[in-house]
């Protein structure tokens, strides 16, 4: 089998045993249907609404991806000063891992009553929850940038925003998207979890805490399943817009 | 004429380890000056406080009239460090120009050699849309030295640039800038470990004793201009690299 196929084939071979497996652990040991759903039953559901599911899915994509821009532009800013900086570094980095290691999940509420629900309050918590791993690996990646290179820039009086644009930005790509991939799946949980509670009723967070309300496991199983699509989808973005944005590095080379 | 590069008095220390002893040095226009001596005497450090990028702790140093930190806002300054300090994201004919992108106000309107030009004098005419990891090291250093050059400044200091490279590489380097050299009548400041490229490629020698380093003596190359390579294969050149090492040797003892 040729690479090119063996990506391909590999994947799905992967993916139709796990499937095959879970319906057989749900027949053989009758587990309960709003424990575990049958995977039949979720393409089921997912086959009689399916422009319900997509444009939902839409809803929750939107709020992922605009809540990990908010905190990538921000992560972007306050990491290039923590690189050049060490007193900023070591005064900002307790707060990050404050905010990294508190649970999201606990002061979600407060957030609810602070910004009224809604979608301000789905995006900040996408921001907030995913804005401390993105800075630690901007700070990371930045501080990475050959010093030789650093000093070459310095001997003919580089500004910073040079040395920034010219030689830091770019050399923290690769760790930016290691982080990104982290980022995705935390963004996504906060995403479904905070459209759950944020007072609304669109996006696949808001349709599953429905229906784990009212006992619709279909439902609910079908909101989980089209958000590990999305993620999916955003991991397979992520990795194209990698391999067109890093060809020069070594990660990317065959 | 006043010398291009004047250090008076000068001596630095970190702490309380003495770097170098108080020093005095001139190089005139288009004199290529080498500072030849054991590891951790200081040759680096000088380099460095000519260049701007440290300060001496106690003495002056002039770089063309002015000083070293206005030499650098001037892009007075072509700097080589002792890695090629590419950008591995950027191609070859793009490296070669990062130092004309920086600082713009100081970039020279009608440089007198264009980077093509540089690019096809040493051999890297084909490769201006490589990148980095497709060079040998040596081309790599080839990409280093005309960065430098590029910008058009009347000074250059190398920081043993060929330290890296194989034997047969680095003499194909030495006989490579000493035409560049040639051709454009740069002053230059040369650091390096090695005798036959200190005598291939200098004016004047300067030996330098172990730390904290001083000049034990300053010697003139009396080898006709332009330097060829079969000047390697001379009486002449054998008799002054012999006395070189004998310099170097006494050097060692003081």
């Amino acid at each position: 089998m040729s690479p090119s196929v063996r990506r391909i084939v590999a994947p799905l071979v992967g993916i139709v045993t796990f499937g095959l497996l879970w319906q057989a652990a749900v027949r053989v040991f009758d587990i309960r249907r709003f424990v575990l759903l049958a995977p039949s039953e979720i393409l089921s559901e997912l086959a009689e609404a399916p422009g319900f599911y997509w444009s939902n899915a839409l809803i929750t994509g939107r709020h992922m991806l605009v809540g990990l821009s908010i905190a990538m532009a921000f992560a972007l800013v306050v990491g290039a000063l923590m690189a050049s900086s060490r007193f900023i570094e070591e005064a900002t980095q307790p707060v990050l891992i404050l905010i990294l290691v508190t649970p999201w999940v606990a002061y979600i509420t407060s957030v609810v009553l602070w910004l009224d629900g809604g979608d301000p309050t789905i995006l900040f918590m996408v921001a907030f929850t995913s804005f401390p791993v993105f800075t630690f690996g901007v700070v990371g990646g930045m501080k990475s940038a050959d010093p030789a290179a650093r000093e070459l820039l310095a001997s003919v009086d580089a500004r910073p925003w040079e040395v920034f644009w010219r030689l830091r930005l770019p050399a923290s790509l690769p760790s930016i998207f290691t982080t990104l991939r982290f980022a995705l799946g935390l963004g996504l949980a906060a995403a479904y979890f905070s459209e759950g509670s944020a007072l609304t009723r669109d996006g696949l967070g808001a349709i599953g805490r429905t229906a784990a309300a009212s006992n619709q496991a279909e439902t609910l199983w079908a909101t989980i399943t089209t958000a590990a699509l999305l993620g999916i989808t955003g991991l397979l973005a992520i990795s194209l817009l990698e391999r067109s944005l890093l060809r020069w590095h070594v990660s990317q080379r065959p | 004429m006043s010398p291009r590069i004047e250090v008076r008095n000068v001596a630095k220390s970190f702490g309380t380890l003495d770097a170098l002893a108080p020093l005095d040095l001139a190089v005139a226009e288009g004199e290529t000056v080498t500072l030849l001596g054991p590891s951790g005497c200081g040759k680096t450090t000088l380099l460095r406080m000519i260049a701007g990028l440290e300060e001496p702790s106690t003495g002056e140093i002039v770089v063309n009239g002015m000083s070293p930190t206005e030499a650098r806002r001037h892009k007075q300054i072509g700097f080589v460090p002792q890695s090629p300090a590419l950008l591995p994201w950027r191609t070859v004919e793009a490296n070669a120009r990062l130092l004309l992108d920086i600082n713009r106000r100081a970039t020279p309107a009608t440089p007198s050699v264009s980077v093509d030009d540089l690019l096809d004098e040493v051999g890297l005419g084909e490769f201006r849309e490589a990148y980095p990891h497709e060079l040998s090291g040596g081309m790599q250093q080839r990409v280093g030295l005309i960065r430098a050059f590029a910008i058009d400044a009347p000074i250059l200091l190398m920081d043993e640039p060929f330290a890296a490279l194989d034997e047969m590489t680095r003499t194909d380097m030495r006989h490579l800038l000493g035409r560049l050299r040639e051709r454009l009548g740069t002053t230059v400041l040369f650091v390096t470990h090695s005798i036959p490229e200190a005598t291939f490629l200098s004016d004047r020698v300067a030996v330098m004793s172990p730390r904290p380093g001083r000049i034990t003596e300053d010697t003139t190359i009396d080898l006709a201009h332009p330097r060829v390579p079969e000047l390697e294969d001379t009486e002449a050149f054998f008799h002054i690299t012999t006395r070189l090492r004998a310099s170097l040797s006494s050097g060692m003892r003081r």
